[in-house]
């Protein structure tokens, strides 16, 4: 909660410092990052450095965005190739899969990210919270397919809401 | 003229072809979620359209008729699945 | 040279949501149409946004673009998820070359009521919610 109101502040107090100068630009904005991550620091209670925490957090978002484009991308052009040869080449099952990540916000963002990526569907989540089950259009091994989910999507969730 | 001319003549038959096949869709589909799938493809490719349109009139108050048409499918869609679920046979 | 691009973008995203449609017609089971199409159509309407932004070239129309895109992408697996879910739960059939389905040992494929499902596994609350539910159900 604390971090969340520093983080905000973070972001309202530039915009206050624009509208005070006057300016509303690209590097005016910067400049009211880092006087408002200075006013920050000095007054918040836990010294972290503030700007620089933020900046760490957009790129990792950024990066998670990119990542995410990338496989959308993969995943669209697999299911175009499968859909103008005549040939089903699917082999298609419903795994449970089962999450580390307990929080809401995480199990709600590696479902959607699922759903988006190559030819899975997530449907449900067990009653627990503790398992995921997904439909999957391609499945070769389906001890492979849970490591696969775990190590290339459930860890950039984890990093990127951490 | 070159945008006009392509978004006339290859874009819109190619999203009314789509149209057709969704609608093709919604008629035979086997069972209800079949036929809201079909819909939500439907919804989605007159957003599609009205975008086509708004750069071909160049009207850009269009295209906020497309976003609020994406908001208000979606909705139904929700409104739909909840249906299903609880209209389920005893 | 710009006009080339944005009718090359305009055809791009019509072709993948021509692609979505083959594929809803071509798929064998529901599960497998929505997983075609929750990517290739918001992916088609992106191409197709993007056209639209720089065809208008406008801050204001790029802001509401990427505005409506985010919240493209962002409900369009929410809704797959609630179609497939209800699907699953209504009986809908998995296609017959479908490999393995452990959702199956979830639910046991029988009709039971949501509520029996959901609260079967936590005993504390098990009884009043499901009563409640009940009468909710019933005045419903």
């Amino acid at each position: 909660m604390k971090r969340i109101s520093i983080f905000l502040g973070n972001i309202f107090l530039p915009f206050i410092w624009m509208a005070l100068t006057g300016q509303f630009t690209a590097g005016n904005f910067f400049i009211g990052v880092l006087l408002s991550s200075f006013a920050l620091w000095v007054a918040a209670p836990q010294r972290e450095i503030l700007v620089l925490n933020s900046l760490v957090r957009l790129w990792r978002w950024l990066l998670f965005f990119l990542f995410f484009l990338w496989e959308l991308t993969l995943a669209s052009l697999r299911v175009v190739h499968d859909i103008l040869t005549p040939r089903h080449r699917m082999r298609p099952a419903i795994i449970a899969v089962p999450l580390e990540i307990r929080k809401d916000i995480e199990i709600t963002l590696l479902a959607n990210l699922l759903t988006m990526t190559p030819g899975t569907l997530s449907l449900e989540v067990s009653p627990g919270s503790d398992v995921l089950y997904v439909h999957a259009m391609y499945v070769d091994d389906i001890e492979e397919f849970r490591r696969m989910v775990k190590e290339k999507y459930e860890k950039r969730v984890q990093r990127v809401l951490e | 003229m070159i945008v006009d001319f392509v978004a006339f003549w290859v874009v819109l038959p190619m999203l009314s072809l789509a149209l057709v096949l969704a609608f093709i869709r919604l008629a035979i589909g086997p069972t209800l979620p079949d036929r809201v799938v079909a819909f939500e493809l439907i919804a989605i490719l007159l957003a599609g359209v009205i975008v086509v349109y708004a750069v071909l009139g160049e009207h850009s108050a269009l295209f906020d008729v497309a976003s609020v048409w994406a908001i208000i499918s979606f909705l139904s869609v929700v409104a739909i699945a909840y249906y299903i679920e609880k209209a389920r046979k005893p | 040279m710009m006009e080339i691009l944005i009718a090359a973008l305009l055809i791009l995203g019509a072709s993948f949501m021509l692609i979505a449609a083959i594929g809803i017609l071509k798929m064998p089971d529901l599960y497998m149409r929505m997983s075609v199409n929750t990517k290739s159509v918001t992916l088609g309407m992106g191409f197709l946004l993007l056209a639209l932004v720089l065809h208008f070239h406008e801050i204001g129309v790029a802001s509401r673009a990427l505005a409506t895109l985010v919240f493209i992408a962002m409900t369009a697996p929410i809704s797959s998820h609630l179609i497939g879910r209800a699907a699953y739960l209504s009986g809908v059939e998995l296609w017959s070359e479908t490999r393995r389905d452990e959702l199956g040992d979830l639910y046991q494929r029988r009709p039971m009521s949501m509520e029996q499902v959901l609260f079967s596994e936590n005993p504390p609350h098990s009884m009043d919610l499901e009563q409640e539910e009940k009468d909710t159900e019933d005045n419903f």
